[in-house]
């Protein structure tokens, strides 16, 4: 089943053509891995559709679980189950974690038109995800991100991608900032959720990430548009020669 | 003949606000009450209400008040009973004043505490003229001249040397306002709490219609005592409220004060704090949420006579629509009053183009050895912690609800007593609407 499909998409951020033709079909079950070199359009990609204000689409369009993507507000993608992990997740001062996972969730799940859970397995639900993750209950009184490490923060993202369960998550350079462990904890936390109804959008400057997450599928960006498509051995050899057969540029 | 053409004019505009003081003449009242009332009517009638021209003046403009001529009565005021707020806490006791007159067959005090009429306690409590004299320059505080010109409503709330008063006191000023009278109202209040006294206060501003309350309150703290004074001001859509407060502490007490402002068409808040001797603790901080064509503000200042106080002011605003905030803080150290440590701290979030804040953070220091900090800025909701809060499902509202929530919680954290924060963050969720 096609969950995600991509269409001639243009997208413009102050002014400037970034995506320039966007073609990408993802199916249930799928995990992509999106791959470029800086200023290849890669976070845009990832804010277009999650809808981040700023960030125009000119043409195109985006098919999310039959709906039109693009016609919804950013909570809305979110009830729809779609899922972006930032790369610089955002500190809110004075916002508890939990507070903010708690009130996530119910507004997810009241969207999606389920039960809001009782407090008791809100945080048995809680609890059981950042055992998984590792993550110190020291955090959850903590404001957002404040004062996070970045391991810590990326975790947070991965906990919360936990606890709302989306149909598609997007990982925007998760691995920027992370040493080796802190990188294989949160690719076990994101393995832990694969599963044949859920679809990965991996997006990744280096291979190394993709060695904790096995991609299906491997799309090369550069200059707004997916110039190659191919296995995971496409990572690979990326990784040997780089982007430049890609950019232009001499190697 | 320039002379008279200007006294002719001064005339004009303070002759309304003084008129209907010449009823109070015909009350009994002690001589002393009769001569600040007379020194008050003098003052206001050379100066007549501030203009923008003034000091302290520049960004707070009285067009909401002088639009209406205000009514003062001297009778005993008609209210539906029913209007009454229910009260605040359900373990509290409640002392209710209406239209500013005490109402004691709706009031119920303490036990160690004792709460009369202002005009009762001005014949019965010894040395209480020195307590409810003005304090300050009239000339400069029109407001206080005006208050002193209708000496006659309020209430005076005393606590003995040594008693720690644990169940807290509502203070309820209801104001019932009339279409076609607008009331004009001036009480008085005095909180004299004895040497190592303690005593929690909710003093709360309510009403309906369109009024005018100017109250003076003085606080007089005794050697380590202790005050928490937690005021809402929750006043009719169209009322305008000035109240100057007054603050004078002995050595070693405390006062931590609070402030929610929320209601009122105009609205001015001011505070004179005086720190008279040493080891002094005083705290006035406040939240105000604004919109539509609201005006509101605060205006503090802490003065430290004596060493080893500690004085915070630290304010958090919200405004919205056409709404405007005036904060103008001061923390004036004597040379005497060294390693005073003084905090100021005011932060406006707008929420609209049109939302305004003015601010005036002012540090005058004359003690060399003191760590004082001031800061003051506005600014909007951050756009990119409410994209993080909506990608993660929370609806737009709901996440600004949020944002400004936390906000806020930065200066209610300078309230030290739970069911206080609660009754604030209560009152902030509702403004919020929901």
């Amino acid at each position: 089943m096609t969950m995600l499909k991509i269409e001639n998409l243009h997208a413009e951020v102050g002014g400037r053509e970034v995506l320039k033709g966007i073609n990408l079909a993802v199916n249930a079950g799928e995990v992509h891995a999106v791959m470029g070199p800086n200023g290849s359009g890669k976070s845009t990609l990832s804010y277009v559709l999650a809808g981040r204000p700023g960030y125009e689409v000119t043409k195109g369009k985006v098919i999310f679980l039959g709906k039109d993507l693009l016609s919804l507000s950013p909570e809305e993608r979110a009830a729809t189950g779609l899922f972006l992990a930032f790369q610089y997740p955002v500190e809110i001062p004075g916002v508890s974690t939990t507070t903010f996972l708690k009130t996530a969730l119910s507004a997810v799940r009241k969207q999606r038109g389920e039960k809001e859970l009782a407090p008791v397995e809100f945080l048995k639900l809680q609890k059981e995800k950042m055992a998984q993750l590792g993550m110190d209950a020291d955090m959850l009184k903590r404001g957002v991100n404040v004062g996070f490490s970045g391991g810590e923060k990326k975790r947070n993202e991965a906990l919360q991608m936990a606890m709302l369960a989306p149909k598609l998550a997007i990982l925007d350079e998760t691995d920027s900032g992370l040493d080796i462990d802190a990188l294989k904890v949160v690719a076990g936390g994101v393995n832990a959720l694969r599963d044949k109804d859920r679809a990965f959008l991996v997006i990744t400057h280096y291979q190394r990430l993709l060695d904790y997450i096995k991609p299906d599928i491997v799309h090369v960006l550069t200059h707004g548009k997916i110039q190659k498509t191919g296995g995971p051995e496409l990572a690979l050899e990326l990784e040997n020669k780089g982007y430049a057969e890609f950019t232009g540029d001499a190697a | 003949m320039k002379f008279s053409l200007q006294q002719q004019a001064a005339d004009e505009a303070t002759l309304p606000w003084l008129e209907d003081a010449q009823k109070l003449g015909e009350q009994p009242a002690a001589d002393w009450v009769k001569a600040m009332r007379h020194t008050g009517a003098e003052a206001f009638s050379r100066t007549g209400l501030p203009t923008p021209s003034w000091e302290g003046w520049q960004h707070t403009h009285l067009r909401p008040l002088t639009q209406t001529r205000f009514h003062y009565k001297v009778e005993p005021v008609k209210f539906d009973i029913n209007a009454l707020p229910s009260s605040l806490l359900k373990d509290a006791a409640r002392i209710v004043l209406v239209n500013g007159q005490y109402k004691p067959e709706l009031s119920a005090t303490p036990e160690g505490v004792i709460v009369m009429s202002l005009m009762d306690a001005s014949v019965q409590v010894e040395g209480i003229e020195e307590h409810l004299v003005t304090v300050g320059d009239l000339a400069t505080a029109p407001f206080k001249a005006l208050n002193a010109a209708y000496m006659h409503d309020g209430a005076v709330i005393i606590v003995k040397d040594g008693a720690d008063i644990t169940q807290p006191l509502e203070v309820l000023f209801y104001n019932a306002g009339d279409a076609d009278k607008a009331p004009s109202l001036q009480p008085r209040c005095l909180y004299w709490l004895g040497k190592n006294s303690g005593l929690t206060v909710f003093e709360r501003h309510a009403g309906v219609g369109a009024y005018f309350t100017n109250i003076y309150t003085g606080i007089f703290l005794e050697s380590a005592s202790r005050l928490k004074f937690y005021k809402i001001e929750e006043e009719s859509a169209a009322a305008c409220h000035f109240s100057y407060t007054v603050l004078q502490q002995q050595k070693h007490s405390s006062f931590e004060g609070f402030s929610y402002a929320a209601g009122g068409r105009l609205v001015r808040q001011e505070y004179q704090n005086l720190l008279i001797d040493s080891g002094i603790s005083c705290n006035v901080s406040g939240v105000y949420l604004l919109k539509d064509q609201q005006c509101h503000d605060f205006t503090v200042l802490t003065d430290h006579f004596e060493p080893d106080g500690t004085s915070v002011q630290h304010f958090k605003g919200v405004i919205d629509d056409q709404a405007r905030s005036v904060f103008q803080g001061k923390i004036h150290v004597r040379r005497v009053a060294q390693k005073t440590n003084g905090n100021q701290l005011n932060h406006a979030l707008l929420l609209s183009e049109k939302a305004e804040a003015s601010f005036k953070p002012e540090l005058e220091i004359y003690a060399d050895d003191v760590k004082c900090s001031h800061g003051a800025a506005s600014g909007q909701l951050d756009q990119d912690a409410l994209f993080y809060l909506q990608s993660r499902g929370i609806p737009a509202t709901e996440a600004k609800s949020l944002l400004i929530e936390s906000f806020l919680n930065g200066a209610l954290a300078e309230v030290s007593f739970a069911p206080a924060r609660e009754v604030y963050e209560e009152r902030i969720r509702e403004w919020l609407g929901h």
